[in-house]
């Protein structure tokens, strides 16, 4: 037999004193699963947990839920409950009823707990999550979550449930809202009241007292008290027969009668008792307290409500943001440090506009030539905007045979609209920017004689291309310094020497991109230049001259 | 001052019963969408469900309350020669609504079901205002149908009111009635004296009762027109799912309670005037349990949920130390018992029914006569 406890509020207290007879009378019915939605749940979960039921008489907001509940929840709350409790959800999104029973973490269970008493408004605003999806109080879908035929239903409201409080009135009609059935009577209308707002001590104890008496009536009409003896005989008999039977008891057993027989005259036990009369007690001492009682007192804060509202309102919030501090110092941090970084970003792109401005397209292209020894000077015909290029090869007398033929084509293409606007960059620049010019270079290599032409021819071609004013040695060496090559290749020559031919696109900072693309021109030639003077080791593709 | 509240109370009174002449009335018959040719297709779409053969038909039962009243009959199983059993339904249900038990019970015996005179398919007179006379209205139309169906002897079964009316008929016409079985029956205990409840209920809550005491029970379905249907659908979805094992169509039942209700509430109105309070029977049958006959074996069966003191079953059994009273509880069902643990209930009318069924019958017979005499 399952137990199902109602959503109700504040009135879950009245599921306390129906825990407290379960416990004292028939602690056989807790072996199985437990449902609940709302307030349910967590007298579920209290009594799973074997929690001090003080903790329900000082909780009066979903606030002191969420503060004080991890603390009276033991660690291993969770290993606990699951499987047993089962807690009833509204899902946000769709309005559909969940029942979840399994919780990885205590951290899960309370989750599931503070989701099953979120109402709307009342709580918060927004719902709380519960492995990644919003859900709001049970009590909205499924109040009173029946896993089974074989369901004990709790509800502190008259109606048409198994232990619920019975009131002089025999009310015709009753409501079914969301799975809970519930009287139209003056007393239940008069609970409805309570349900948001936390009724006094005096009401707390008669809630808690009529749920014990409800329940104990309950056991008493289906025959479920019984000795210790005799339970466990029963609890052998559910193994084997029916749910039905098992319940039979055995009406020779004196020690039963006797059992029964207290527990027709038995009242709340007397330390929860106590507990109400000390939480009664410290509600009706001291002077502050004899004054708010008085009739006067009461007419003046309901007189003085439209000013006492906001302030308590302020005060609300204050406790609710100093009761969150905690957990919301990490992402403040993480807040703060995203904006740092955003600003510092943001700083860096304000001194350099122009870089951001420009988009650029570089392309090479790389053709290699192989000349047969026989051949004369073959013509070059390579498009070259470099007049200084096509003299090369005239400036050897005796015929030359081509060994390789390298073709660079470099193609450069700059477009931005913002050009204009930043002003930086003049018009002929870009025009040189836009034209796609080839830079040929021959080499001419005799296999078995010395070629000093082209070392010379290298060292001639190396003058050209000079026109900007950045381009000199230093910004070269930079660049090269900074970055690999995009290409190169190596050679012997007559001295058995191996030299370097590399290609850089220089990207360093401090360059406009249009320079670095001229610089990636000529710049190899002249580290080649380098290169060849210094020594003829093969060298890597970054290297540094002193 | 107590003269003015009652006359002001009256007055209030003629104004909630104003509604339905004149103008008012046009504008009623236009914005209620009751027709009793959708009732009758709703009752006949539910009883699909049976599997039994069953006979439908109306009996005229003459003048009892108004010119020519109807009541209307549902039959099973009419060849088998036990004692028949008659089902009187609750307040604002019918027939159909017995759908469930119907099968079962009639395997053994005759059956009849029939819509109270003022509710379901029955002609719907104005019955008189005092409580007694309606009380009489209800027992003479049902011994007038069962004249007229030629009836020897029965087995009642009625739930809530028609338990109610079931008891009363039983306490008029013993010789009728074979064996009293009671379901979850209405009107029992008394009103008790509600002094001390009256301080604890704040101001509000006793001016909205004081409000709408004038009002039938139902007056809400009625009210919301096109959408009392949904009006039930909302408030007791309960009573949707108890039938949705046999019926495929779950809008079926609170479409079918619904036109029950939107008609004329003339039985409705019979229960209005026998109701004091808040439901409370202006004439408790517990005070008059006594004056029925020691020989009527009384069955009560409550629900164990049920929302009706189901203290009174003890009552009677102290009170009718003769006679025979057996009082059994269904663990689980509400107080449509006979619906929300269909089997068992029953398993116990037909267990009820077969205990009393032919063996002392002529012993009974005899003794009443003997009484009578």
């Amino acid at each position: 037999m399952n137990l199902s406890f109602a959503g109700c509020g504040f009135l879950g207290i009245y599921h306390v004193g129906v825990a407290v007879c379960f416990k004292k009378y028939a602690p056989h019915l807790l072996l199985n699963k437990i449902s609940g939605a709302s307030a349910g749940a967590i007298a579920a979960c209290c009594l799973l947990c074997d929690l001090p039921i003080a903790f329900f008489l000082n909780f009066r907001l979903f606030l002191d839920l969420i503060i004080d509940f991890p603390q009276v929840l033991p660690e291993d709350a969770h290993l606990r409950v699951s499987g047993k409790l089962h807690i009833s959800l509204t899902r946000v999104y769709d309005g559909k009823n969940v029942i979840v029973s399994q919780f990885n973490s205590k951290e899960d269970l309370l989750q599931a707990l503070l989701a099953s008493a979120f109402v709307p408004i009342f709580s918060g605003l927004i719902p709380p999550k519960w492995h990644g999806v919003r859900y709001i109080d049970g009590g909205f879908s499924d109040n009173l979550p029946t896993l089974d035929e074989n369901t004990i239903t709790v509800s502190p409201f008259c109606g048409e449930t198994d232990i619920c409080p019975r009131d002089y009135s025999s009310q015709l009609f009753h409501v079914n809202v969301a799975n809970t059935s519930i009287e139209l009577s003056k007393q239940n209308i008069h609970r409805f009241a309570r349900i948001l707002w936390p009724p006094k001590p005096e009401v707390l104890s008669n809630m808690c007292k009529q749920g014990f008496d409800d329940a104990l009536r309950f056991l008493h009409r289906n025959n479920l008290i019984s000795c210790t003896r005799c339970l466990a005989v029963q609890s052998t008999f559910v193994v084997s027969e029916i749910l039905d039977e098992s319940f039979e008891y055995d009406p020779q057993c004196q020690e039963c009668k006797q059992h029964r027989q207290e527990a027709l005259v038995a009242n709340l036990p007397d330390t929860v008792l106590s507990l109400f009369q000390d939480a009664i007690d410290s509600a009706n001492k001291g002077l502050i307290n004899w004054i708010f009682k008085h009739r006067g007192m009461k007419l003046l804060s309901i007189l003085t409500l439209p000013y006492t509202l906001p302030i308590d309102i302020i005060y609300a919030i204050f406790r609710k943001f100093v009761a969150l501090a905690p957990h919301m110092a990490n992402s403040l941090v993480t807040m703060c440090e995203f904006l740092l970084d955003q600003i510092k970003h943001m700083c860096s792109h304000m001194s350099q506009p122009s870089k951001q401005l420009v988009s650029g397209n570089v392309s090479c292209r790389l053709a290699l030539t192989n000349y047969a020894t026989e051949s004369a000077s073959a013509p070059v015909s390579v498009a070259s905007t470099i007049p200084a290029e096509t003299t090369v090869p005239s400036s050897a007398d005796k015929p030359i045979h081509l060994k390789n033929k390298v073709n660079f084509n470099f193609t450069l293409d700059l477009e931005d609209s913002d050009l204009d606007k930043s002003g930086k960059i003049s018009a002929n620049k870009i025009l040189s920017r836009r034209s796609s010019y080839g830079q040929q270079h021959q080499t001419h290599n005799n296999n078995s004689s010395s070629s000093q032409s082209a070392n010379s021819q290298s060292a001639s071609s190396v003058d050209h291309g000079c026109m900007m004013g950045d381009d000199t040695f230093e910004n070269i060496l930079q660049v090269t310094r900074h970055h690999d090559a995009l290409m190169a290749f190596y050679y012997m020559d007559g001295d058995k020497r191996t030299r370097t031919v590399s290609l850089q696109i220089a990207k360093h900072p401090s360059l406009s991109q249009e320079i670095e693309s001229t610089i990636a021109g000529s710049a190899s030639w002249r580290l080649i230049n380098a290169v060849h003077r210094r020594d003829g080791q093969i060298l890597p593709l970054s290297f540094t001259p002193d | 001052m107590m003269c003015d509240d009652a006359n002001f109370y009256r007055l209030y009174c003629l104004l909630v019963d104003f509604k339905l002449t004149g103008v008012f009335g046009w504008i009623w018959s236009w914005w209620s969408p009751m027709s009793t040719n959708l009732l009758r297709a709703a009752e006949k779409q539910i009883l699909t469900c049976l599997k039994t053969a069953y006979k439908g038909w109306y009996v005229d039962i003459g003048s009892v309350v108004g010119p020519a009243d109807k009541i209307w009959t549902i039959s099973l199983n009419t060849d088998s020669p036990k004692t028949p059993l008659v089902l009187l339904h609750g307040l604002g249900s019918g027939v159909a609504l017995w759908c469930l038990n119907l099968d079962a019970l009639a395997a053994e015996r005759p059956v009849y079901a029939i819509d109270l005179l003022g509710f379901g398919r029955s002609s719907r007179p104005v019955f008189s205002s005092d409580p007694t006379e309606a009380e009489m209205q209800f027992v003479k139309s049902i011994e007038e149908w069962r004249q007229e169906m030629q009836l020897k002897q029965i087995i009642l079964l009625g739930h809530s009111m028609g338990g109610f009316l079931a008891a009363s008929y039983a306490i008029h016409h013993p010789d009728r009635v074979n064996h009293l079985i009671l379901a979850d029956p209405w009107g029992f205990p008394e009103k008790p004296a509600d002094v001390v409840l009256k301080n604890n209920i704040p101001f509000v809550v006793r001016a909205i009762a004081y409000l709408m005491q004038p009002f039938n029970p139902f007056w809400a379905i009625r009210a919301a027109g096109p959408w009392g249907q949904a009006l039930i659908e909302k408030m007791r979805p309960d009573l949707v799912k108890k039938f949705s094992p046999v019926l495929s169509d779950s809008s079926l039942v609170s479409q079918y309670l619904f036109q029950c209700n939107a008609q004329t509430p003339s039985g409705e109105g019979a229960f209005h005037s026998m109701m004091t309070g808040m439901g409370w029977a202006k004439n408790p049958m517990l005070k008059r349990i006594h004056l029925l006959h020691k020989q009527v074996p009384v069955t009560l069966l409550y629900g164990g949920r049920s929302w009706i003191d189901n203290s009174a079953g003890e009552k009677i059994r102290e009170r009718r130390k003769e006679g025979y009273v057996n009082v059994q509880m269904i663990p689980g069902a509400g107080h449509h018992v006979y619906a929300d643990k269909c089997d068992v209930f029953n398993k116990y009318v037909n267990e009820a029914c077969a205990t009393f069924d032919k063996s002392d019958e002529d012993t009974r017979r005899g003794n009443l006569q003997v009484d009578s005499d």
